[in-house]
């Protein structure tokens, strides 16, 4: 908006990308809502007395108001299953984190258009040209294809346990992680580099010395947040993975034993929290 | 000890624990892992490109970008008013609002904990199947991390525009809606097309708890072990949040620059 008024008067008004993508969106919610609701879309059914009736008595079940026998919160052997899927899911998200870090780790740096152009040390060479768009577009690829999705591919390799989930979660955070390192790379101050090499660094001590420095406090915060969205998502890659807390949720979710599943989401909910406050305490270290 | 050293080990005695966690005695390969492996491989360069599957895949990408979209714009209208809320801008210093302000928090927090696949399963079985239970499954995680955000953003804008409208008699509603809403939309726009990138990649996968979309045609793919089509389905995914990273970040650097 600013940035028009900068422009002068001289030139003709561009398009007012914010104002034309607003109404864009606005309309496409306009029809998105109609599709939904013209279908048998369930959205009447909310508000009849036996949908929130049902939805009471799933709640009841869910807190273990409502059991056959013992609750599985009143139940030792149910809380000692739960508590070591937990620390079993806790390091799938672990390993997940981890795979993904050094696999983005080791390849984030042709991704970056500065580096793979040349603008920042070295010649521009068609091998570096052709390594961004190699890169970018794997970083592309695995980001946009959820964690689930890699999952059930997975599968079809790798027998299910903690290694595919944690594979299917590593995949999808590969993506991600790699774009914003190489984004980072790409808003790098130049300067350092352009002082090593000017006293006669070669390309490697410049990655080293200037780049590696800089980019790594940024990488680790990161890898610290994804971790968090990790710790989330495990326990759904778990349901078709078969790790963790997900396959346990899936069996109990279909045996209908309401008041285990509550357990099991009562453990998520502290890994999820537990996690959250870890990764802000890394986080600080690394600053 | 240096804070960055501590933090070096950490991480890598957290990754070694987490090594030991894989049973890497057992078979990690399926018996025929690689020979699957090679026909999903294979499959990459035979894809079904015929027009009827196409077609199959075009509504289906059009069915995910509608829950998408519907999930996204729920989150909104459920996000914008807890946001308010809890950025505490209806005024503070009143215990009763800064009771409710923690309470808001504390629930954007539990919303946004839990996965919004988990939500839609719990969802289905409190409510029924219903393109409605996916729309709301979407909507909850996503209202509870708008809102947050929402929050930040309003706490964010600069004093001194805000004092201007004070000492000019403004209330705290009038303070809200012709100082601290103008300034934080640019922000707030910018942070829920960001989101819906992210919502494209959630709606597709409810296909697990039965909705329709593209990861329902992917799954029937799957099942029936037709690579060739799912890879086609991927890319199709794949386009579908390439485009809308596109749009977004457009939005997004026009907003900021």
């Amino acid at each position: 908006m600013n940035s028009q008024a900068e422009r002068g008067s001289g030139e003709r008004p561009r398009i007012d990308v914010p104002r034309t993508s607003a109404a864009g969106f606005v309309a496409l919610a306009i029809v998105s809502w109609i599709y939904i609701v013209s279908g048998d879309s369930g959205l009447w059914e909310l508000f009849t007395v036996e949908t929130w009736k049902e939805a009471g008595d799933f709640l009841r079940r869910l807190v273990g108001l409502e059991t056959d026998g013992t609750s599985a919160f009143l139940d030792a052997a149910s809380w000692k299953k739960a508590l070591r899927l937990s620390v079993e899911t806790l390091a799938m998200s672990v390993l997940a984190a981890g795979i993904a870090g050094a696999a983005a780790l080791l390849t984030f740096l042709p991704g970056a258009r500065n580096v793979g152009f040349g603008q920042s040390g070295g010649a521009r060479s068609r091998v570096g040209v052709a390594a961004f768009f190699v890169t970018r577009g794997a970083f592309a690829f695995t980001r946009s294809v959820p964690e689930l999705v890699w999952a059930l591919l997975i599968v079809f390799v790798l027998s299910p346990g903690v290694l595919a989930a944690a594979l299917a979660l590593a995949i999808h955070n590969y993506g991600i992680l790699g774009k914003l390192s190489a984004e980072v790379v790409e808003n790098l101050d130049p300067r350092p580099a352009r002082a090593l090499r000017a006293a006669g660094a070669g390309w490697g001590q410049t990655l080293l010395y200037a780049l590696l420095p800089q980019v790594l406090p940024q990488f680790i915060t990161y890898l610290l947040y994804r971790w968090e969205v990790i710790i989330r998502t495990t326990v759904v890659v778990g349901f078709v993975a078969a790790g963790g807390l997900g396959r346990e949720f899936r069996l109990n979710m279909s045996f209908l034993h309401y008041d285990d599943v509550g357990l099991l989401l009562l453990c998520y909910l502290f890994l999820v929290v537990g996690v959250d406050l870890a990764s802000a305490g890394l986080r600080r270290l690394a600053r | 000890m240096d804070s960055r050293r501590l933090l070096t080990i950490l991480l890598a005695g957290a990754l070694a624990w987490s090594l030991f966690s894989v049973d890497w005695d057992r078979d990690l390969v399926h018996p025929g892992g690689f020979g699957s492996l090679a026909d999903i491989l294979a499959a990459l360069f035979s894809l079904d490109l015929s027009p009827s599957f196409l077609k199959v895949a075009l509504s289906a990408s059009w069915t995910t970008v509608a829950y998408a979209t519907a999930g996204l714009t729920l989150a909104c209208a459920i996000g914008l008013p807890l946001g308010i809320v809890a950025s505490g801008s209806l005024g503070r210093g009143i215990p009763a609002r800064l009771a409710g302000m923690a309470a808001v928090r504390l629930m954007l927090a539990l919303l946004r904990s839990v996965h919004e696949l988990v939500w839609a399963w719990l969802l289905i079985v409190a409510i029924g199947l219903s393109p409605m239970a996916a729309v709301l499954a979407l909507a909850i995680p996503y209202a509870g991390i708008l809102g947050r955000i929402y929050a930040e953003v309003l706490n964010d804008v600069p004093e001194a525009p805000l004092r201007a409208l004070r000492a000019s008699g403004a209330s705290e509603v009038g303070v809200l809606l012709y100082g601290r809403l103008p300034m934080a939309l640019p922000d707030m726009l910018s942070y829920t097309f960001y989101r819906f990138e992210c919502a494209i990649r959630s709606a597709a996968i409810f296909s697990f708890v039965g909705v329709r979309g593209l990861g329902y045609e992917l799954q029937i793919s799957l099942d029936d072990l037709l690579f060739e089509q799912v890879w086609t389905l991927l890319f199709f995914l794949v386009a579908l949040v390439v485009l809308v990273d596109l749009w977004s970040s457009s939005v997004r650097r026009s907003l900021t620059s």
